[in-house]
């Protein structure tokens, strides 16, 4: 038996530069920046005072039956909003004869955010000789706690919230592959289809560690950038002068479809799913492996598995964070790929100006690869002004660029060591 | 070009009541519980307080001894993860650079894949409020205080204690296991999950070998308090601990939190046959799904898994009637197990009912993202030995509860058992188990 062929059908976001996929896009080719002082918690004293943040989103603006969903979390109202986008796009809301037992979810989203001040009230006021007095603490915890808000936070709620707005019965699968989890759930996804274990699949991410304690995490680790005085230029991937990421937020959700099945009912092509490679560094949990060999690796196995070669891959969307070690390994790993093509495909990170979604950062980047393919335009690597000797690729350095693109690579690391890498191709026969 | 068939070598379990697949084996069979009243915290002001606990546990005799330092950045979930790894490899007579830095690792790094299901790990609370009452003012936790000085109280590597994708790096890391690796967090479907599609990359040749299923570690206080507002926990056996946990039994009042997890070794049957391993069974059909209605809490659904069991067997290629046992879920939440009842005869028709069953959440309580694994590793045992273990504290059936379960260890002709489960939220995953004749 032939492998079933996974085509992109449906596309939407909610993210720090667009509430739709098309808002989002124009942003990118216009180099506008989703950077600004963070407004969802006091963080004025942190070390990093800015962020990613979206702003001005409603559910109800963008979700029909969002009476449906009044306990969803900050990040499960962007999966909702940007699934609901995709949905309508792929036509499937008013295909009559949609087997929904056919219909699975295969998502890359985060945990959703902790009751923050109840938590930290409970330690503070249960705090005794040293350590929480976890009777005491109990016992306020039972006053102050709320069910939805603690059962929220379980990373497979959103999956339960997309299957409850669409009413899906097939496969259902979350993934926390850090960073690199939508990219692996886009992958892993097109794995369902390709094997006839779905006929559809609702993929993306959706994340959001911009409070508290999400920021001191990464403050603590010294990922982030601390260019307080300019956020707005604060994520420049591969710029000599970058100093760590910009910790953004949303939600992005593809709808992927069998081939034939999508042919059948006369539904919009927009790309084609042909490669997908996942590894492990197996290095360390706090480094890349210096060498990018991990990285290599996911993207060989990716071009393996869609039969194509490097001269094939019109563009790579980077995983490109904006931190020292990333940004110097993946353009590393690139050159140990792609040889001497490497110094001639384009490779830009559209994190310089969305911020890194974390777990939705990959099917971010995933959609615009399609649209890169859709208008023939590369966006850009914005706040590129500084060359690194150790980063001397093609970055679309801060302008998009008209190109012939059939076929784009995108890639995402994720913190500890797993890599993964998804192949889109233009529809056609 | 034909899948290639999946064989699984090697069990590595890490359970309240054993450790080690053959220990593990010894007490199910005579029946163990693990439960007692909780000690690794005062839990006196939960209306539960009870658990099944990891007594006297620490990763640190599992990994290399290069690699003990690491283990203090390990939270208990990856610490249980890391000790089940190590036991199945070891279990399978694979050679890793975790089992034998010195020696030629028995599969190529690039061809060892790693899935590893994991939970929400909540941070130990003694550590952040450490931290976290540095910077008080007025009686009130002040962020302004926090994020000037009181963060770096926490140690730097913080934040990497808790990501449940480090179950998953700290095993690649330390069996240098280069292939796919992945990190599924869907409740207690997470660990059929994550060895459906690990049998998957077997099956299509992307890996040699994979370690899969999962493992978590709840009995903190938070992850006690979550499932207590969620109206999860058996509260009327305080006194009682070994008889709290009843699933499908007619008194089954809640469940009670386990600590723990299971990994397999899966591997491609050819190689486990040239190099002569012990095959406890094939991995022949894996079947996911869910139900719409798993956002209400209220609804107590078994997350579509009639329609897992179906997907699976029919990947399998078999009919209802081909099933010898059942492996059930069995949380012991009273409408959870009629549901999950419900979803099995649904699936299976009279073959429900007419098939021998059992559950281990009895002896191990709730194991959560942990829990697939480990009773898919009880199956596999049952299929090894021809016996269907006993499901501790089972005596009669609950209404509505039609399994076929029971209290002694049963002998039976098992050809071929499904392993079921699922997560509050509404996800269920199937994995059908076939006896391997060489």
């Amino acid at each position: 038996m032939s492998k079933r062929r996974v085509v992109i059908t449906g596309m939407g976001t909610v993210n720090p530069l667009g509430h739709d996929v098309e808002s989002t896009w124009r942003a990118m080719l216009a180099c506008a920046n989703g950077v600004s002082k963070t407004e969802l918690f006091d963080a004025s004293t942190y070390p990093t005072t800015f962020s990613a943040q979206v702003k001005g989103y409603r559910l109800a603006d963008h979700v029909p039956q969002a009476d449906l969903h009044q306990t969803a979390g900050r990040h499960c109202q962007f999966a909702l909003g940007a699934a609901v986008q995709a949905w309508a796009q792929s036509g499937l809301d008013s295909f009559v004869n949609l087997d929904h037992t056919r219909v699975g979810v295969y998502l890359g989203s985060g945990e959703g955010s902790l009751d923050f001040s109840n938590f930290v009230s409970l330690l503070v006021d249960a705090w005794k000789d040293g350590k929480v007095d976890t009777r005491r603490w109990a016992e306020l915890a039972f006053q102050r706690m709320n069910v939805h808000r603690e059962l929220e936070q379980e990373s497979n709620m959103v999956v339960a919230h997309l299957a409850a707005q669409f009413k899906i019965r097939g496969p259902a699968f979350n993934v926390l592959t850090a960073c690199a989890a939508s990219t692996q759930a886009i992958g892993e996804a097109a794995l369902q289809i390709r094997r006839g274990d779905a006929d559809v699949m609702i993929t993306g991410g959706a994340h959001s560690m911009i409070h508290p304690f999400g920021v001191t995490g990464f403050n603590r680790l010294t990922a982030l950038s601390q260019r307080n005085d300019s956020p707005e230029t604060a994520s420049r991937p591969f710029d000599l002068t970058r100093d760590g990421f910009v910790l953004g937020e949303g939600a992005s959700i593809l709808i992927l479809e069998d081939y034939d099945t999508a042919q059948a009912r006369g539904a919009k092509i927009l790309a084609e799913i042909v490669g997908y490679g996942s590894s492990a560094d197996a290095f360390r949990i706090t480094d890349q492996d210096p060498e990018g060999d991990g990285a290599a690796t996911s993207m060989r196995s990716a071009l393996a598995d869609a039969k194509l070669t490097v001269d094939d891959i019109d563009y790579i969307s980077a995983h490109g964070t904006g931190t020292k070690q990333n940004d110097q390994v993946e353009t590393r790993a690139v050159k140990a790929v792609f040889g001497q093509r490497a110094a001639k495909v384009p490779v830009s990170s559209v994190k310089s100006m969305v911020g890194h979604l974390i777990a939705a950062a990959g099917a971010t980047e995933l959609i615009t690869c399609v649209l890169a393919i859709r208008d023939q335009v590369i966006p850009p690597t914005t706040n590129y002004a500084h060359p690194d000797a150790d980063c001397d690729l093609d970055y679309v350095p801060n302008k998009p660029r008209e190109a012939k693109v059939r076929v784009c690579m995108s890639n995402s690391f994720g913190f500890g060591g797993q890599n993964n890498t998804v192949i889109i191709r233009e529809a056609g026969e | 070009m034909a899948e290639r068939r999946v064989a699984i070598t090697g069990l590595g379990v890490v359970t309240p009541v054993a450790l080690g697949a053959d220990e593990f084996w010894k007490a199910l069979i005579e029946g163990r519980s693990g439960a007692r009243t909780i000690g690794l915290f005062d839990a006196s002001g939960f209306p539960c307080t009870i658990g099944a606990e990891l007594a006297d546990f620490s990763a640190r005799t599992y990994v290399p001894k290069s690699y003990r330092k690491a283990v203090k950045v390990m939270a208990r979930d990856i610490e249980v993860a890391v000790a089940a790894a190590d036991l199945a490899f070891r279990n399978a007579g694979l050679t890793t650079r975790g089992t034998d830095e010195n020696a030629p690792p028995t599969v190529e790094p690039k061809r060892l894949g790693c899935n590893v299901g994991a939970g929400l790990i909540c941070t130990d609370l003694d550590e952040l409020g450490a931290a976290v009452t540095t910077a008080v003012t007025d009686g009130a936790f002040d962020l302004k205080a926090w994020g000037s000085g009181g963060m770096n109280n926490l140690t730097p590597l913080w934040l990497l204690k808790y990501l449940p994708n480090m179950l998953a790096c700290h095993v690649t890391i330390i069996h240098a296991a280069e292939g796919p690796s992945n990190t599924i967090t869907c409740g207690d479907a997470s660990g059929l999950l994550s060895i459906g599609e690990a049998g998957r990359w077997v099956q299509r040749g992307d890996v040699t070998a994979a370690v899969a299923g999962g493992a978590e570690a709840k009995l903190n206080p938070m992850g006690h308090l979550r499932q207590q507002l969620l109206g999860r926990l058996c509260t009327a056996a305080n006194d009682s601990p070994a008889a709290a946990c009843r699933p499908f039994d007619t008194q089954h009042a809640g469940t009670i939190i386990g600590e723990g997890g299971g990994l397999v070794i899966l591997e491609d049957l050819e190689h486990a046959r040239n190099r002569g391993a012990t095959i406890y069974a094939e991995l022949v059909g894996f079947g996911g799904a869910c139900d719409p209605r798993g956002i209400d809490i209220a609804s107590r659904t078994a997350g579509g898994l009639e329609l897992a069991i179906r997907n699976a067997l029919g990947d399998a290629g078999l009919q209802p009637a081909d099933v010898s046992a059942l492996a059930a879920h069995g949380t012991a939440v009273p409408a959870e197990d009629a549901a999950e009842s419900a979803a099995w005869t649904t699936a299976l028709g009279d073959a429900a009912v007419q098939c021998p069953a059992f559950s281990i959440t009895g002896a191990t309580g709730s194991l959560f993202a942990g829990a697939g694994g480990t009773l898919l590793a009880a199956a596999a045992l049952a299929m090894h030995h021809q016996i269907v273990p006993p499901t501790v504290n089972f005596s009669s059936p609950a209404d509505g509860c039609n399994l076929r379960l029971a209290s002694q260890p049963r002998q039976a002709e098992l050809t071929h058992i499904v392993v079921g489960g699922f997560a509050i939220g509404g996800q269920s995953a199937a994995c059908v188990l076939r006896r391997y004749v060489s």
